[in-house]
């Protein structure tokens, strides 16, 4: 599709901030049209990467999933773990993506919160390089 | 919507002030946050023979807020402050019921002249940025210098205790997340369970947090001063570091983490506020106040994605909230409690 979303909605925000938000009253109107109009950036660049960012997260879940259920002497949660880390993206629509994500989320604060009652640090490191990777993949970048 | 609230607020302001000809004008909404919604007018009467004319400004509740919070605390919080000597604008009215105007609201005086910075502006102080940093971390450390019953602020919610400062606002900002995420939030629960594990020591005094005290939330004038500390909505008692906790946190840096508030060094900050409070600011616990400070952001925006969500409130600022905060303060307690485990 050209002109894709993203460069629409980018052309669409700079008309809104240069030729719309200086007609209307200064204060509250001006500055809510100004939030709308950088909103409409941060949405450009959602369109781009959100399916990238959460297939990307739900991929590095499960394969951390994989290599430490490993280390579970709990059955029910080694169990879960391995079926979690079987599972997969089948629609990359962002709503399914983010329902994968959410099941996959519940399950690695689960496990998190299981491995600090077991004080095993490492395993606990390599959560948090996860967890690091992925909110750095979802800050907003400001241009 | 501007005679919706003009003619009922006339109506309550000439009884308020036994004026029956008082005359409210000029009303117009301004930014004032998400949690209320915020309106300048002028206001002319006869008062003792003479022709009054003066601004004011009108806070009411919206339908839905960004984070539920008492008119009254808020209104109490401005009172005794502004009769302290702080730059606090005088509060004039407070009506619980709504009344005329359908909803609870207060009204206060308008401080103009002044400019208030934006968290996305790169430098807002620019050449007072010192000045302004200066006055914003010494009037922080008055605040929690001050003696909450002296300023008749001794019943606000509090722990009751300084050992349980700590563990009162964890389970508070605890509750909204349970109450209010829609998805899985795995570094605010991490940093919840951290933060119980490592707790701080007691709190050296309980005083009145302002909860809200940042970048952002004050105006200043166009040669650097400080003229109104806003946004009391949140005030509580607590321990003094947790409001230091939360204006050095990095959302409010304006890009400079080094700079807190976008204004002094972080090291002079904090000095000023030691000498201003009279209090000391020990580093091990001033780390766990930031990292509450930055959970206790994660809990608001949280909040404010779900109001936005479930369309109870479609205010922009509670979708940029819910994302651009969200995202930002998740980022910064990755990295923090990364590096501790």
């Amino acid at each position: 599709m050209s002109p894709e979303v993203d460069q629409i909605l980018l052309i669409s925000s700079s008309q809104l901030s240069s030729a719309l938000v200086p007609l209307l009253p200064a204060g509250y109107s001006q500055g809510q049209a100004s939030l709308l109009s950088f909103m409409m950036v941060m949405c450009a660049q959602e369109y781009e990467r959100g399916a990238d960012v959460r297939a990307s997260e739900n991929s590095d879940v499960r394969a951390l999933f994989r290599t430490l259920a490993a280390e579970i002497a709990d059955r029910g949660l080694r169990a879960q773990l391995t079926a979690a880390a079987d599972t997969r993206d089948e629609s990359l629509t962002i709503s399914a993506l983010n329902t994968n994500n959410a099941e996959l989320r519940r399950l690695l604060i689960a496990l998190h919160a299981h491995l600090e009652q077991q004080d095993n640090h490492a395993a606990q490191a390599r959560i948090w390089e996860l967890l690091k990777r992925s909110a750095a993949r979802r800050l907003v970048k400001l241009a | 919507m501007s005679d919706e609230i003009t003619l009922p607020l006339q109506s309550y302001l000439a009884r308020k002030f036994s004026a029956p000809e008082l005359v409210v004008s000029d009303l117009a909404r301004i930014p004032g946050g998400a949690s209320r919604e915020t309106y300048r007018f002028r206001v002319i009467y006869e008062q003792d023979g003479e022709s009054v004319e003066r601004g004011l400004i009108l806070r009411r509740d919206p339908t839905a807020s960004l984070i539920e919070t008492e008119r009254s605390t808020e209104f109490r919080a401005y009172g005794a402050f502004h009769k302290l000597g702080l730059p606090v604008p005088e509060p004039i009215a407070l009506e619980l019921e709504g009344g005329d105007l359908e909803r609870p609201f207060f009204i206060m005086e308008e401080i103009t002249g002044c400019s208030v910075a934006s968290v996305l502006m790169p430098d807002p102080y620019c050449e007072h940025r010192e000045k302004n940093g200066e006055q914003f971390f010494a009037m922080l450390g008055r605040i929690a210098g001050a003696d909450p019953n002296a300023l008749g602020l001794g019943d606000f919610d509090g722990p009751g205790t300084r050992e349980l400062c700590w563990s009162h606002e964890v389970a508070r900002w605890e509750t909204v997340i349970d109450e209010d995420e829609r998805e899985p939030q795995p570094i605010a629960r991490a940093a919840i369970r951290w933060l119980k594990r490592n707790p701080p020591p007691p709190a050296q005094t309980i005083c009145v947090v302002h909860g809200d005290y940042r970048t952002g939330n004050f105006l200043f004038d166009p040669d650097g001063n400080i003229r109104a500390i806003l946004d009391w909505e949140m005030a509580h008692l607590g321990d003094p570091l947790e409001d230091l906790g939360w204006a050095l946190d990095p959302l409010w840096a304006h890009g400079d983490p080094s700079r807190p508030a976008g204004t002094v060094a972080r090291e002079k900050a904090i000095a000023i506020w030691e000498k201003s409070s009279g209090l000391k600011a020990d580093p091990q616990a001033l780390a766990w106040w930031e990292i509450f400070a930055s959970l206790k952001g994660l809990a608001i925006w949280i909040s404010a994605a779900r109001e936005y969500a479930e369309g109870r409130n479609s205010d922009p600022v509670n979708a940029f909230s819910g994302w651009f905060c969200l995202a930002f303060h998740n980022h910064v307690l990755a990295e923090r409690l990364g590096a501790t485990s």
